[in-house]
């Protein structure tokens, strides 16, 4: 739905935009070289995805995240207190740390399944716990920047890997803050069910 | 130093799914083959995003946000060129993905630019994208001040990203 308007706002903006301006014949060919540069990326893109992914099936029969997702229990409690269905925690912890692995086709069936679960249990507490889930997700948790790396690699960089420890402390600020505005959230505000706004699209 | 992050952590790797026996070249086979679904989805994403990206900067419309965002931007203490960036990705992940590429190859991977670039992309996510995907199996869909939080932390970490790479 957001992508739909998104995509017509855009397209539809420069096309009028261009036309007034004086550059009608400069449309169709960039529209065109945008579509081709798609093709290149997706090129460049597919080696990153071969190598990285077919790495990350190694970490996954490793088990680790799992094994990393007892520990987060603990800070879990903190994070989202008062939740009653055991499953909850098992979910979200999972969610968690395959998300922090880079275990994206991992991660998300747990989270999916973790909303579902608080999603029925329907409590304030429970409604509380998924905005910090939803926070935690979408502040960026993931510790190897994969397809970053290949980016920057095929762009010739003389070192990749120059941007992981910058990244780790940027998104680890991000999800701190974000975090700390949740918890005052949660304080000042008893009823999220009282919120007016609608999830996006 | 950094250069050693990535070699270490591979050969850990490996070491270890040696020494548990597992079938690891199999396993890279399926990981791999997963890669290949996961292109040719984006392929068509990216082709709509980056064609509209293309037609905004042909038309002129991008230099003349960029002149209208270029006060805030200067807030952030980022570089103008950023900016298109930093505000479509939380909503897109393929056109924030044309746009670093654009940036690594206008002004090169090692500059201040091209850092910064990197820096925002790996260290936010697709904001409303995840929300809608993380609320789809749910009734209640109401996304309450999970989405001011996330933005606001997003901004807050794009900020010291501007502040770290000098």
């Amino acid at each position: 739905m957001l992508l739909q308007w998104l995509f017509l706002l855009m397209i539809l903006s420069s096309l009028i935009y261009g036309l007034l301006t004086g550059r009608a014949a400069l449309l169709f060919p960039a529209a065109l070289e945008g579509v081709s540069s798609a093709v290149a990326l997706t090129l460049r893109l597919l080696s990153g995805y071969l190598f990285f992914m077919g790495m990350m099936e190694l970490v996954k029969a490793l088990r680790l995240h799992e094994k990393m997702a007892k520990l987060l229990r603990p800070l879990l409690r903190f994070l989202m207190p008062g939740l009653h269905d055991p499953e909850i925690p098992k979910a979200i912890s999972l969610n968690l740390t395959a998300n922090l692995l880079g275990l994206g086709n991992a991660a998300t069936p747990t989270g999916i399944e973790a909303v579902r679960l608080m999603d029925a249990e329907d409590t304030i507490a429970s409604r509380h716990a998924i905005f910090m889930l939803l926070i935690l997700n979408s502040t960026s948790l993931q510790l190897l920047p994969t397809t970053v790396l290949t980016l920057r690699t095929a762009a010739g960089s003389a070192s990749p890997a120059a941007i992981l420890w910058p990244t780790l402390v940027c998104t680890g600020f991000s999800t701190l803050v974000g975090v700390i505005l949740a918890l005052l959230c949660r304080k000042f505000i008893h009823s999220p069910g009282r919120l007016p706004q609608r999830s996006p699209a | 130093m950094t250069d050693y992050i990535l070699p270490l952590l591979l050969i850990a790797l490996l070491l270890t799914c040696a020494l548990k026996r597992l079938p690891v070249y199999d396993l890279f086979l399926k990981g791999s083959k997963q890669g290949l679904t996961v292109a040719l989805q984006v392929l068509p994403n990216l082709a709509a995003m980056l064609c509209a990206i293309s037609l905004m900067e042909a038309s002129g419309l991008t230099q003349r946000l960029l002149r209208l965002l270029a006060p805030v931007i200067h807030l952030l203490g980022l570089p103008i060129e950023t900016a298109p960036l930093v505000l479509l990705r939380p909503l897109s992940g393929s056109a924030s993905l044309g746009l670093l590429e654009k940036l690594l190859a206008e002004f090169g991977p090692d500059s201040r630019t091209g850092l910064i670039a990197s820096v925002v992309m790996g260290s936010s996510e697709t904001i409303f994208y995840t929300l809608c995907v993380y609320m789809s199996s749910a009734k209640d869909r109401r996304t309450g001040y999970a989405l001011f939080c996330s933005l606001a932390g997003m901004l807050a970490g794009v900020w010291l990203a501007g502040l770290m790479i000098r």
